[in-house]
């Protein structure tokens, strides 16, 4: 197919370099360097979509980040990806994109169908129907709102793609190439500066593409690309195109995502598609630029309609026309470049220009080239439906109101400008205030809040002249502040077209009797009227009529439509616009893909996975694993076809009747020294540790100030100032923070060091009857005997020559030792265990087994010490000292702590002996009383009890002791299971603990 | 992304950090006779200013020291960043 | 009042949509009023509505600082549901359930209440049987749940990552059939449409400078539009209750932090659910709109800036991507930040206070939203009253100082970790 639209030579894409590609499945060609727009406008398709509440038609209203609509599903090497704007993507052989939001096709859309409805469908029709009958809304209306809604489609698969993140400093940051942009930029770098300069187009130069200007002697795209040149070989500067600085956080961090592959047919390896760039940066000059706003005007959304800059940027850029019958209205100077672009091109266009008439370089150039020029007039209405045929133009009166006898001419485009918005993203989202500009009818930012500077367009500035002279200065200034030198740049002289005043004039009156759709929010098809009646209903405040009526929430988040519908309802309430003012900026700017954001961290590396030394010898023996916080943990070793049940089982008996090892290596390991060691544990934990010998280890608890247990785990006095705290797994982290807190904030006069040494040690958990005969043979030189190491003893020694520590403590309710050794040789301990252990039956257990053990022997853990209970409801109460102070004592005394109704952990046993209570259970008087059942407590923990070979279960409930022999129900209705058990004592097993000291 | 200046380190970006809260409320002394009011003026009551707050950081990915920070809750600006200790 | 329905959507569309009444009116403070409720988000709207209409008394106004709506009810994640394992929050939020079910034809405004149903992901056995206990307690106190296992969840939802290449398998997960979503905007509309047809006045733009207590009653307020005079003021500005006790010197267990929320852009429908990850903090549901609505972690220091960071965007997302991949390929469209009163055990209060006249709604966290009805009518209550309904008993603010904590997630009075 040839490409009817496209120019004989003009543009900056690659002619050389043909590109076939697919839209809606037929196939087309264009030039490297072309967008998906400027290709399929070359090939004189314009129809590219359907609007969101209508399905009116779309085309393309812009040429790149401002067009309020041109969404497209995207098929890039297998991938389907939604919601990519043809405006911004760049053309790549063997591109494939389809129209969305359209059934069938985008020709013929079901939906369309709304388009006829849309009387009935103003503004919030949804609010005051689909309420009857009441049911109908979730099961009949809303799924068919949702059907209707929506762009593009996403696939349930992993992204394939890759995606980087960079963390970046520098002294400035300066955000768009445009001719501010590469003037600050320059003039920083030449001042010693490390200048980071970013554009979001593929092509540097913004504006000084497309304008008629010269720069000394050159004209602007040459001035432009020999800055760049030179600023890209400058070891100071970074130079990025395709890279969109899209949010500005606090203290002058900015985020910038740059597109790597995107522009091609598939992402190389080890390519990431797009990297995140985090900027942190001395100074930020914004030099964003601005964009043309639309004149309202009634179907204005008819496709073949555009901003006038887009289709001199399509003519300048890619050598595209966007039509050959071009109308081009306008209420200021620029759009008569478009205009003489077009006479250039040998096209006739005709000017509407809402002022009167008036004289300027520009006007009198296009009135020399001949070309038709109406002045005092506009664009009443569009028609044609999938593509515009003609306009109906009348005169206007000099107040905007009166529209003269109406005349209907033939054009295959019409090209609007409403004059320029400067874009103050950036500089709002910084957290700036903005000022409302009368001369421009547009906010610039005003008082800058970090450091930040606007320069050029965004700041109104529309001459070339005083842009380069700001720019040039603001980037010596802000490069002399920081680096202190003097390299100032003398600025090039200008030669520019001078622009008349622009036309205070934003929307076309409706004629008489006419009803015409003038459009502000192209998307989400918001138009006059919709604004018209949210103020008339009382949403008044801007974010109400935002909210009500969706204008600016669409994908463009208004860039287009924002500032027109301020104009609106200042108009209609009688107010200025800056009494309306603007709805927040907030990032980002441009949508931003979720993946770039995200990075690396996805999949298993979502998060960090801690694995203990002895991992692989776990792997090795058919470990099953489980996740403890961010630490994998052996669950249980499987034999054979074992469930986990007859496994732990299996290995919790072992340890019962012979001997078992556990690694305990995830157990969280604080280093306590100092000489006021002692007295510090004493007021960290709740009972007495001032007289605790060297060579004991001692069971503690520890309770936020609000006196909830926060921790429990033994300490134990290595040497006189010299302590190694253990701590839970899960709290490993949050220990070692209060206890710093306390030490550096609360009492710094205790002169104590702490550190973690979780990840020093490599733990072993040696426990059963036959656990001392093992260690007698892993120590042969060391007394292992009950006198020799004592319960809760410890001692250091060697392992077979390595440095070994052995605690005689136990959480299984067994004679125990736990044996620590340094990580490096956790291993070869591992080992030497398990080969010494065979003797003994030795059977590694893991954590299903070690909470089994723990659980008929009535020790607290993890799902009693949730965060909600008291010493007291723990049973814990023995731990608590009477002489001494400590953390979270005071708050003991609380009522509802003391009450005889509070909540006590006891052990519960099905009556039947056989059936196991599911954890997280409540238990009750009445298993079939009406609900809501009252509930005495519920079931933190079960087990099988391997002592008596029956269920066991450990509860928290109301007035605890008092209830044990008591007759009750364990109720679980998410499993319908209503159990009648009794209630016993939590210590089920050795209630009076001789096996540990034995 | 806030830019703290730890006193021992120097500027880090946030996520070196963890926040620590309110750095005006003081633990009430050890065997201190305090009425039920002080306790939970220090447990749970907080004045939560829109403005400038004194509060703790700790620079937990750092050095791991407890530090003070006069931050502006509203705007994020700080003013100064303290030692445990030293008083405003 | 004009009725809102499909009969008078067609009529008024022959006259151009042109004679639609105000959805509520713009008046002028009077000198005095019977109520005041300080703050026009949704909860002080409710109060407002269930004053008028559960106890007669129609001489209110509503004082809000900005627009109505503009706070947390215009800013959150549009999330019902009543999930909740401590008898008071699950009683008091199915109690709000119920009203939720009647609210478009109550208020004739459709609110857009719609039970999708709430997945709550669980990635160990250890948070099945956290989630077991909650569900229990929800069984019990007769609100719906059920427990689902891996292959159940994958049938509901198969878009989560069920693949290999995963940190956190699901195990199974927490479902509660009827929580749900609605429109957030339209709640607070709703409920100022109603209030305003039945007298109360609604006074925007108008900020409340300092209070008139004299004997340990409450006697007024100044505002930016003139003082106005109350024997009975309610204060229902959840993110700046701290600002208004310091003018009344009291000092508050809660703290003001930013909550973030983004959405992705609309595409077709996908996700029927309201999806929340159990290995960290995010949930998400699709708008009708299409839009991806994704929420999960505070900024994690004290802020009233409306703006958040992004470390806490990417921190969600990532975990976002860890429960739905395919969010990878979406872009992020909207970000925005609400702040949060959050109180030191999780659970909001609503209760008299030491000022004879002057009751106390706030610190509402992040699930204020899902509670609006009922914290309405339960403050509502406390005010005619004087005195408090049982449903919001144990939302006391004395129940700090005695112990008796709803402190759903164990995580005590560190409120900056979520």
């Amino acid at each position: 197919m040839t490409q009817e639209f496209r120019l004989k030579d003009e543009g900056l894409i690659d002619r050389s370099k043909k590109i076939s590609f697919k839209f809606n499945g037929k196939k087309y060609f264009g030039y490297e360097g072309d967008t998906l727009a400027s290709a399929l406008i070359a090939n004189g398709v314009h129809l590219v979509g359907r609007s969101f509440k209508y399905h009116r038609p779309r085309g393309f209203y812009g040429a790149g980040v401002d067009d309020p609509y041109a969404l497209v599903q995207l098929i890039r090497n297998n991938e389907t990806i939604p919601n990519i704007k043809a405006t911004e993507q760049e053309l790549f052989e063997g591109l494939e994109a389809k129209s969305v939001n359209c059934w069938p096709n985008v020709n013929f859309d079901i939906g369309g169908i709304n388009n006829f409805l849309r009387i009935f469908l103003p503004a919030g029709f949804y609010y005051k129907t689909f309420m009857w009958p009441k049911s109908f809304w979730y099961r009949i209306y809303e799924p068919f709102i949702r059907k209707a809604a929506g762009f593009g489609v996403v696939t349930h698969e992993h992204d394939k793609e890759r995606y980087e993140h960079k963390y970046e400093y520098c002294d400035l940051l300066v955000t768009g190439s445009g001719p501010s942009g590469l003037a600050s930029a320059y003039s920083a770098a030449k001042n010693g500066a490390k200048v980071i300069l970013a554009e979001d187009k593929p092509r540097f130069g913004g504006s000084l593409l497309t304008s008629e200007v010269t720069i000394g002697n050159q004209t602007g795209k040459e001035w432009a690309d020999k800055i760049v040149t030179e600023l890209k070989e400058m070891p100071n500067v970074v130079v990025k195109n395709r890279a969109q600085v899209f949010g500005y956080y606090d203290h002058n961090m900015l985020v910038m995502s740059e597109r790597i592959s995107e522009h091609m047919p598939k992402t190389e390896k080890f390519m990431p598609k797009q990297k995140l760039w985090y900027i942190r940066a001395k100074e930020v000059v914004i030099s964003s630029g601005s964009i043309e706003r639309p004149i309202v005007f009634g179907n204005n959304d008819t496709p073949g309609i555009l901003l006038s800059s887009a289709a001199k940027e399509y003519m300048k850029v890619y050598g595209v026309l966007v039509g050959k019958k071009p109308l081009i209205f306008t209420n200021n100077d620029s759009a008569y470049e478009t205009a003489i672009e077009f006479k250039k091109n040998g096209i006739n266009p005709i000017v509407l220009d809402s002022r009167k008439e008036l004289n300027s370089d520009l006007i009198t150039e296009a009135k020399n080239l001949g070309i038709d020029i109406k002045f005092e007039h506009v664009v009443v209405n569009a028609n044609g439906y999938r593509k515009v045929k003609s306009a109906d133009i009348a005169k206007i009166s000099e107040d905007k109101t009166n529209l003269g006898k109406i005349e209907n001419i033939a054009c295959d485009c019409i090209c609007v400008s409403g004059f320029w918005t400067p874009t103050i993203h950036l500089a709002s989202q910084s957290g700036g205030k903005t000022k409302f500009n009368k001369d421009i009818d547009a906010f610039i930012p005003s008082q800058s809040k970090q450091n930040e500077t606007t320069v050029g367009s965004a700041n109104g500035i529309f001459n070339l002249n005083d842009t380069l002279k700001n720019s040039f200065e603001a980037g010596y200034e802000l490069s002399k502040k920081i680096t202190s030198k003097e390299n100032k740049l003398s600025v090039p002289a200008v030669v520019e077209k001078k622009n008349s005043k622009h036309d205070k004039f934003w929307c076309v009156p409706l004629p008489k009797g006419k009803k015409y759709k003038r459009f502000l929010d192209f998307q989400n098809d918001v138009a006059v009227s919709d604004i018209e009646l949210a103020l008339r209903e009382g949403y008044r405040s801007i974010e109400h009529v935002k909210r009500y009526t969706t204008l600016g929430m669409a994908t463009d988040q208004g860039k287009t439509s924002n500032l027109n519908g301020l104009q609106l309802v200042s108009n209609i309430e009688n107010k200025v616009v800056p009494e309306v003012g603007h709805t927040t900026f907030r990032p980002p700017y441009t949508p931003v893909s979720i993946g770039a954001i995200v990075g690396r961290e996805v999949g298993k590396h979502s998060k960090p996975t801690r694995k203990s030394p002895m991992h692989s010898w776990h792997e090795k023996n058919n470990a099953v694993f489980v996740d403890a916080g961010l630490w994998l943990r052996p669950r249980y070793y499987k034999k054979g076809n074992e469930t986990l049940f007859d496994a732990s089982k299996r290995e919790a008996e072992n340890v019962r009747k012979n001997v078992g090892v556990c690694d305990v290596t995830t157990l969280g390991k604080i280093d306590v020294k100092g000489p006021d060691a002692a007295e510090f544990l004493n007021r960290v934990y709740t009972n007495a540790w001032l007289k605790l010998p060297v060579g004991k280890a001692r069971y503690g608890v520890m309770l936020r100030e609000d006196g909830i247990v926060m921790d429990d785990g033994t300490t134990t006095r290595v040497s006189e100032n010299h302590y190694h705290m253990t701590t839970t797994t899960a709290q490993a982290a949050n220990v070692l923070s209060h206890l710093e807190y306390y030490l550096q904030i609360v009492w710094p006069e205790l002169n104590v060091n702490v550190v973690s040494t979780t990840e020093q040690w490599a733990g072993a958990a040696i426990a059963g009857p036959k656990s001392r005969d093992l260690l007698q043979k892993l120590f042969p030189e060391t007394d292992c005997s009950n006198e020799g190491l004592p319960f809760m003893g410890f001692i250091e020694t060697k392992l077979f020559g390595v440095y070994a520590r052995i605690f005689r403590i136990s959480f299984s309710g067994e004679l125990a030792y736990e044996v620590n050794v340094e990580s490096d040789n956790g291993n070869f301990m591992w080992e030497k265990i398990i080969e010494l252990g065979e003797e003994f039956k030795i059977q590694p257990y893991g954590t299903e087994a070690l909470s089994t053990l723990r659980i008929e022997m009535g020790h607290v853990a993890g799902s009693e010490l949730d965060g909600r209970t008291t010493p007291f409801d723990n049973s814990l109460e023995g731990l608590l000292s009477k002489k001494k102070d400590f953390i979270g004592k005071r708050s003991l005394q609380k009522e509802a702590f003391i009450s005889p109704d509070r909540e006590k952990i006891v052990g519960v046993v099905p009556l039947d002996k056989k059936t196991s209570i599911p954890e997280g259970s409540y238990i009750v008087r009445d298993a079939n009383a009406k609900l809501p059942n009252p509930k005495l407590g519920h079931v933190s923990a079960s087990c099988w009890s391997v002592e008596y070979n029956n269920p066991f279960s450990l509860a928290i409930i109301k007035d605890g002791k008092n209830m044990i022999g008591q007759k009750l129900f364990a109720l679980s209705p998410l499993k319908n299971k209503s159990i009648p058990v009794e209630i016993v004592s939590s210590h089920y097993v050795d209630p009076k603990g001789e096996r540990v000291r034995s | 992304m806030l830019f703290i200046k730890c006193p021992y380190c120097g500027i880090r970006s946030q996520n070196e950090f963890a926040y620590g809260g309110d750095a005006t409320v003081k633990r009430p002394e050890l065997n201190k006779e305090i009425s039920d009011k002080e306790w939970d003026d220090f447990v749970y009551n907080r004045k939560s200013p829109r403005g400038k707050h004194l509060e703790f950081w700790h620079h937990i990915s750092g050095c791991r020291q407890w530090f003070k920070v006069h931050r502006d809750t509203a705007t994020h600006e700080i003013f100064k960043t303290l030692k445990p200790h030293e008083e405003l | 009042m004009q009725k809102y329905s499909v009969f008078n959507l067609i009529k008024n569309a022959f006259s151009s949509h042109e004679n639609w009444e105000v959805a509520w009116k713009d008046p002028t403070p009077k000198k005095s009023y019977d109520v005041i409720i300080i703050g026009g988000g949704g909860h002080g709207l409710a109060t407002a509505y269930y004053l008028a209409k559960e106890h007669n008394i129609t001489n209110v106004a509503i004082i809000e600082k900005g627009w109505i709506g503009g706070g947390n009810v215009g800013r959150n994640t549009t999330i019902i549901r009543s999930n909740f394992m401590h008898d008071a929050n699950g009683r008091f939020n199915e109690f709000s359930m119920d009203l939720w079910r009647n609210m478009s034809q109550e208020l004739n405004f459709n609110v857009m209440f719609s039970p999708r149903g709430i997945i709550n992901l669980a990635h160990s056995d250890a948070q099945m049987n956290a989630y077991a206990r909650r569900g229990n307690s929800m069984r019990l106190n007769g609100i719906d749940a059920v427990l689902l296992n891996r292959e159940q969840v994958k049938k509901l939802i198969p878009m989560a990552d069920f693949s290999e290449d995963v940190r956190f398998p699901i195990f199974g997960g927490l479902m509660q059939p009827s929580a749900g979503t609605a429109r957030h905007d339209a709640v607070a509309w709703g409920y100022a449409r109603q209030a305003d047809s039945m007298g109360v006045d609604i006074i925007q733009n108008c900020e409340v400078i300092g209070f008139d207590v004299v004997g340990g009653k409450i006697k007024g307020v100044r505002t930016s539009k003139g003082d106005i005079k109350a024997n009975k003021i309610g204060l229902c500005v959840a993110g700046s209750t701290s600002i208004l006790a310091e003018k009344l010197n009291m000092t508050l267990p809660i703290e003001t932090h930013l909550l973030q929320a983004c959405v992705s852009e609309p595409i077709k429908p996908l996700l029927d659910h309201v999806v929340t990850f159990g290995a960290g903090h995010f949930y998400c549901s699709q708008s009708d709109k299409g839009e991806m609505v994704m929420g999960g972690d505070l900024d994690g220091y004290n802020s009233y800036a409306q703006r958040g960071n992004l470390p806490t965007l990417q921190h969600v997302l990532t975990e976002g991507i860890a429960m739905f991949p395919f969010l990878s390929k979406l872009k992020m469209l909207r970000t925005w930040g609400g702040i949060m009163d959050m109180s030191m055990d999780g659970s909001p209060i609503i209760d008299k206070t030491h000022i004879e006249g002057l009751y106390l709604n706030c610190g509402w966290c992040y699930g204020g939203f899902k509670s609006t009805p009922a914290s309405g009518w339960t403050f509502a209550h406390t005010i005619a009253q004087d005195k408090v309904h049982k449903l919001n008993a144990d939302y006391s603010l004395n129940r700090f100082s005695k112990g008796y904590l709803l402190d759903e997630k164990g995580l005590g009075t560190k409120t900056w970790i979520s």
